[in-house]
């Protein structure tokens, strides 16, 4: 199948109104409405989905099943760990509510965050916080847009010690040894803070990883590190990354070219040379502590 | 002496809207040359815009409130600069100045008076989202001007406890030494399964805006150690008017000034003996790892 650069204007266009009518309401009107007691446990209590994650789920589904039959769909709350797959062929990957502590807290950084794929790459994105109004839509080879206005990231140098990057707790906790996941993030946060390692400006953290790489992709941010979210997490903020002259690699040294469902990036912004971008994210994986190993 | 906050807090309003916030939101992100104010310390900032707000706010008030002291950011000496029982404004023109260098939107002006070396006037406003949090002393908050609920805000909160918190943490800009060391052993204390295993943690980078999310419910908490005066002092007078609490950073610490150079700052919650917010500051305490000490 091949989708030319208008199909998937189109598609952008179809996302960006099943968003805006009607995912975005249900998110700002419920959010921090609910109490503890309402919570469903998944992996742990700090991992928390609540039945309007479900509720936009199946909305959604059911309406890109009607404008596009032959597309699959891939959704973070019918995954099935080892089992779901993401296949070549064109593929929606939806994350109904993207920042589930922040929606359960009123934290203004839950968005929804739904993408195209296909041959495993992101082809069409789109991100929506409707606390902020913010609409990030892409789709490839058409350029990248914040609500109406076209994303021209500031021309600036890039560098890792002037750098603000997003950087997550997550919600994977346990401590080694043998050194775990959140061990290994610990200490490369030491490292990329320290005077005598990375000794970045700053880190920040928003708490939905859609929001991070769409803020990398504005330039607000220079960087985003993760280990640990999905590729519904990321597959729509990397179309809208590469389009405004962001690079998207894995998180883990050395790897370059990485699938969507990897778990483990690093989104870097534009604004800059192709040779700068690849030499911060050189300077920055040398402060990895150690591989993130997650199952994929 | 008396003296009409309300009234203070209203002019505060119309300064930091009208002529401040404009100038931050439109210098965001134009200020490629700053300095680096200590020598080697080249991740704290500091922009020729940082001056010129401070001396815009400083002749303002100066002109209104002749008799008042003022102790600003950029005018600080330290070990001279003082707060003393006179009505004093303490004022951080920018809060939040990597986040402005850079872009990130959530820099801001912040205001605040103390009397007695008590905040009982607050404003905070951010020009990038629009947001105007203020409050003075026994009259309430207000956002973007109009009367702020937090009694029903926090009536719809779940009861406070560490682990079913959002925590806000900065690492700040000293990068080596005992304190920076604390902090980190902190944090991984508070997100870890066998410690606070807190719901998350977030990081703003501008401690005036952290506060300011803390009393309209955003957030339940905010620790740092490093902090000055002007970068707490209005956030904590809009704390204490949502019934928050601001207590030391280090653990025993339940009464502090402005100056204390590090804080825990607590939301309101429904229990009005104060009980669930001294349990949770106890069991906070217990996560840090050592003592932060600041000159």
């Amino acid at each position: 199948m091949t989708l030319a650069a208008t199909d998937l204007k189109a598609i952008e266009d179809a996302i960006v109104k099943l968003l805006r009518d009607e995912v975005g309401p249900i998110i700002k009107s419920q959010t921090g409405t609910m109490l503890s007691q309402q919570y469903v446990d998944k992996a742990n209590q700090v991992d928390l989905v609540t039945k309007y994650d479900k509720q936009i789920e199946l909305a959604v589904k059911s309406k890109l099943s009607e404008l596009y039959p032959t597309f699959h769909f891939v959704g973070e709350e019918e995954y099935v760990p080892g089992e779901t797959k993401i296949s070549i062929e064109p593929t929606f990957i939806l994350d109904p509510i993207d920042g589930t502590t922040n929606f359960i807290h009123g934290f203004p950084f839950s968005c929804c965050s739904l993408g195209l794929s296909m041959d495993a790459k992101p082809l069409v994105g789109v991100v929506y916080n409707p606390h902020l109004e913010q609409m990030f839509h892409a789709s490839k080879g058409n350029g990248a847009f914040l609500n109406d206005e076209r994303i021209n990231v500031t021309a600036r140098p890039l560098t890792l010690q002037k750098s603000v990057l997003g950087l997550e707790g997550g919600a994977e906790r346990s401590e080694g040894p043998p050194a775990t996941n959140f061990d290994k993030k610990m200490n490369t946060y030491r490292n990329l803070l320290r005077e005598d390692g990375g000794y970045v400006h700053g880190f920040r953290s928003m708490g939905s990883a859609a929001m991070n790489v769409c803020y990398t992709a504005i330039g607000l941010l220079d960087a985003y590190w993760e280990g640990g979210c999905y590729a519904w997490d990321v597959c729509a903020g990397w179309c809208i990354l590469q389009e405004s002259g962001g690079k998207m690699v894995g998180g883990n040294p050395g790897e370059w070219d990485i699938p969507i469902e990897r778990r483990v990036y690093l989104a870097v912004r534009g604004g800059c040379q192709p040779q700068e971008q690849d030499a911060f994210i050189r300077a920055l994986w040398a402060q990895v502590d150690a591989p993130l190993e997650y199952q994929y | 002496m008396t003296v009409n906050l309300r009234a203070i807090e209203e002019y505060l309003c119309q300064l930091a809207t009208e002529k401040v916030g404009p100038i931050i939101k439109s210098k965001s992100g134009t200020q490629s040359n700053y300095e680096l104010k200590t020598g080697t310390r080249a991740v704290d900032i500091v922009t020729e815009i940082d001056k010129q707000l401070e001396k815009l706010i400083w002749d303002s008030l100066v002109e209104k409130y002749p008799t008042f002291k003022f102790i600003g950011e950029e005018s600080y000496i330290k070990g001279v600069t003082k707060v003393t029982d006179s009505p004093t404004f303490i004022v951080d023109p920018i809060d939040g100045t990597t986040n402005f260098v850079h872009d990130f939107p959530f820099s801001c002006t912040s205001i605040g008076l103390t009397i007695e070396k008590e905040p009982v006037v607050g404003v905070i406003y951010n020009p990038h989202l629009d947001l105007l949090v203020s409050a003075s002393k026994g009259n309430g908050v207000r956002v973007n001007g109009k009367p702020f609920d937090y009694k029903s805000n926090i009536a719809g909160m779940s009861p406070l406890v560490l682990d079913k918190s959002v925590v806000a943490l900065q690492p700040g800009s000293a990068r080596e030494g005992p304190n920076f060391k604390i902090k980190l052993k902190t944090y991984e204390n508070l997100l870890s399964a066998d410690g606070g295993f807190v719901h998350g943690f977030r990081n703003l980078g501008s401690s005036a805006m952290t506060l300011a999310y803390i009393a309209i419910g955003y957030l339940d908490c905010y620790w740092d150690g490093g902090c000055y005066g002007w970068d707490v002092c209005a956030g904590w007078c809009i704390l204490n008017e949502t019934g928050g609490r601001i207590v030391g950073a280090n653990p025993g610490e339940w009464e502090i000034g402005v100056d204390n150079r590090s804080y825990l700052a607590v939301r309101g919650c429904n229990d009005d003996t104060g009980e669930e917010q001294r349990e949770y500051i106890v069991n906070f305490w217990k996560c840090v790892e050592g003592n932060l000490k600041y000159e």
